[in-house]
């Protein structure tokens, strides 16, 4: 159970997926102007992708190995994924319509978002259990939601009182903001001792 | 309907023959990638264990001065004087590592470590696969475990001083090596009693 | 054929300099920064995408007619990645000092945001010609974008380049600039470069 928890932490703050591993950048970018955006997509992101991996580990420990097509398992989890999101589409579409309108613009962009494939593309090659998957995937989840609502809590500042020169507003501000909170993260570097 | 029913078909066909090509593929370049590897094993065992060879007497050298025992799955390669190797393997912060461990043949003094295969962050994380970072595990002790410090800061007989920039990548070798002289110690304790 | 030259020659103006991928579309980030630090990584990288980049175009433009839209992204996504794979077991088995130097970088390119971009943006729409010029372009484009980040990231951070020492002995490495947070910084001052060079207006 220990060891769980501290993989949750680590996916958060020392192995920060956003900070540490540079994963899940381009809707970064464009979604860091305001913090509501943000939250909203970093909560859709986190249900796709622990959705997703908890999908995909048993499909690739109770179908591929047995059958020795690991080969395919690239090919087989963005299949997944991508039917997941849609599937998921579909589902807000007719029973959640209010989140629909909340977060529903937020669903197609997630399809292509590094993280959602990193994730799954992490739990095998570490050989986590169904169990570290799922902590794995929430902690991991949670820490690019931690960077992005710091980004767009900083860039929604900066944008009201800063004085921003004109070739860095936009993207290169929001990299620079990045760019200082991943320093201050380096500083959890020894905290935990995982696997 | 109709429409999402092409659909599906649609990406199935287009997996499908894709995979048939990544078969083939894979067919025609697995053995190869085999014979490959089994060659880089060879040599990282010689290395390790301190053998010299030549690029065209590898195998011949390996056979006769090499004795592999295994048992579950686990091999260990012993050398004349009593050295032993073994894989180790693990995720570092990236991906995989993979390499090979010489103990001396007291069974906890390090001879040499060698990696493989390593996937962290150039020019940082990666620089624990470089012989220059390696040769600092050296005559180190494996007892009670391998401890990688801050640069400068090794004291004791075990520690070895890190590289700045490759904390975490560090922290990882070092739990792959320290759990793999845990998981091959009762095939080691057995084979030199032998 | 006077036409078509313009056509061709505009296209690749647009991915080499005017829509460059990294400085002005923002994408393919992710690889950027992560890998960036050294020249010969960047080259191994770039030389990665622009030929994943051509093939996705000489597979997907020629079959755009026959790809349903709502399943494009999958298809795009399949395409990609098979082709990734098959790139890595052929430098795998046939050349495996290059297949170290790219290994890892290889289920980065998978996840290249560039290569879905151009995909979506252009081959989907666009003849197979155009397409490869396009895609050697973009190519191009990502590959000296990121050997310049390299290039400053490894002089500066390891003081070398492509492995040869060229910084005097007395030179500090900058360890910062060759870790993540440096890759933030140096991309931002590049994209102001970029922006006040082309003067076009941030998205």
């Amino acid at each position: 159970m220990l060891h769980l928890i501290l993989l949750f932490f680590a996916a958060i703050f020392t192995h920060n997926i956003a900070l540490t591993y540079i994963l899940g950048m381009c809707p970064f970018l464009s979604l860091s102007r305001n913090i509501n955006v943000a939250t909203g997509m970093a909560a859709a992101v986190t249900f796709v992708v622990t959705l997703t991996a908890a999908i995909n580990w048993p499909i690739y420990h109770l179908v591929l190995v047995p059958t020795h097509s690991e080969l395919i398992y690239y090919i087989v989890f963005i299949i997944v994924i991508a039917a997941s999101v849609q599937l998921l589409e579909m589902v807000m579409e007719r029973f959640f319509p209010s989140l629909q309108s909340s977060f529903g613009i937020f669903l197609p962009l997630i399809t292509v978002n590094c993280i959602v494939l990193a994730v799954s593309l992490f739990m095998i090659l570490r050989n986590y259990t169904f169990l570290q998957t799922i902590f794995f995937s929430v902690g991991s989840s949670l820490g690019w939601m931690l960077a992005i609502v710091m980004v767009a809590a900083i860039n929604e500042k900066l944008e009201l009182i800063g004085d921003i020169p004109k070739g860095y507003k936009g993207t290169a501000i929001v990299m620079v903001i990045a760019g200082i909170i991943a320093l201050s993260f380096i500083g959890f570097g020894g905290m935990l001792k995982i696997q | 309907m109709k429409e999402k029913i092409l659909m599906v078909v649609f990406v199935i066909v287009v997996g499908s023959v894709l995979t048939a090509g990544l078969i083939v593929v894979s067919a025609v370049t697995n053995p190869v990638i085999e014979a490959n590897n089994l060659k880089v094993m060879k040599l990282s065992v010689l290395a390790v264990l301190d053998i010299p060879y030549t690029e065209s007497d590898l195998d011949t050298v390996f056979s006769d001065n090499v004795r592999a025992e295994t048992k579950d799955g686990r091999t260990v390669y012993i050398s004349k004087s009593g050295d032993v190797a073994f894989t180790v393997a693990g995720s570092g912060l990236w991906g995989p590592v993979e390499g090979v461990m010489g103990l001396k043949s007291d069974l906890t003094t390090v001879k040499k470590i060698f990696i493989v295969h390593q996937e962290e962050t150039p020019g940082l994380g990666s620089r624990i696969g470089d012989d220059d970072f390696l040769s600092r595990f050296d005559d180190k002790s494996a007892v009670p475990s391998l401890e990688i410090v801050a640069a400068g800061k090794a004291a004791t007989n075990n520690q070895i001083d890190g590289i700045t920039g490759a904390t975490l990548s560090g922290k990882a070798l070092e739990a792959i090596l320290n759990n793999e002289i845990k998981k091959y110690r009762p095939l080691l304790a057995e084979v030199s009693g032998k | 054929m006077n036409l078509k030259n313009s056509e061709a020659y505009k296209t690749f103006i647009n991915g080499v300099w005017g829509d460059h991928p990294v400085f002005s579309m923002v994408l393919g980030i992710c690889s950027s920064l992560a890998i960036s630090n050294k020249v010969e990584n960047a080259l191994a990288m770039g030389g990665g995408v622009t030929f994943v980049l051509i093939a996705t175009a000489v597979l997907i433009a020629p079959l755009r007619k026959m790809i349903p839209m709502r399943v494009r992204m999958i298809t795009f996504m399949i395409i990609i990645a098979a082709f990734v794979i098959i790139v890595d077991k052929f430098l795998k088995a046939y050349v495996p000092p290059i297949s170290r130097q790219l290994g890892p970088y290889v289920g980065l390119i998978i996840t290249n945001c560039i290569l879905m971009g151009r995909a979506e943006a252009f081959y989907i729409q666009n003849g197979t010609g155009l397409s490869i010029v396009d895609a050697v372009a973009n190519g191009i484009g990502y590959t000296y974008a990121l050997v310049i980040m390299a290039a400053i990231r490894e002089v500066l951070g390891f003081g070398t380049f492509l492995g040869f020492r060229v910084m005097p002995h007395w030179w500090t490495n900058w360890v910062i600039i060759s870790m993540a947070p440096g890759a933030f910084f140096l991309l931002s001052v590049l994209i102001w470069l970029s922006r006040t060079i082309t003067k076009k207006e941030p998205q």
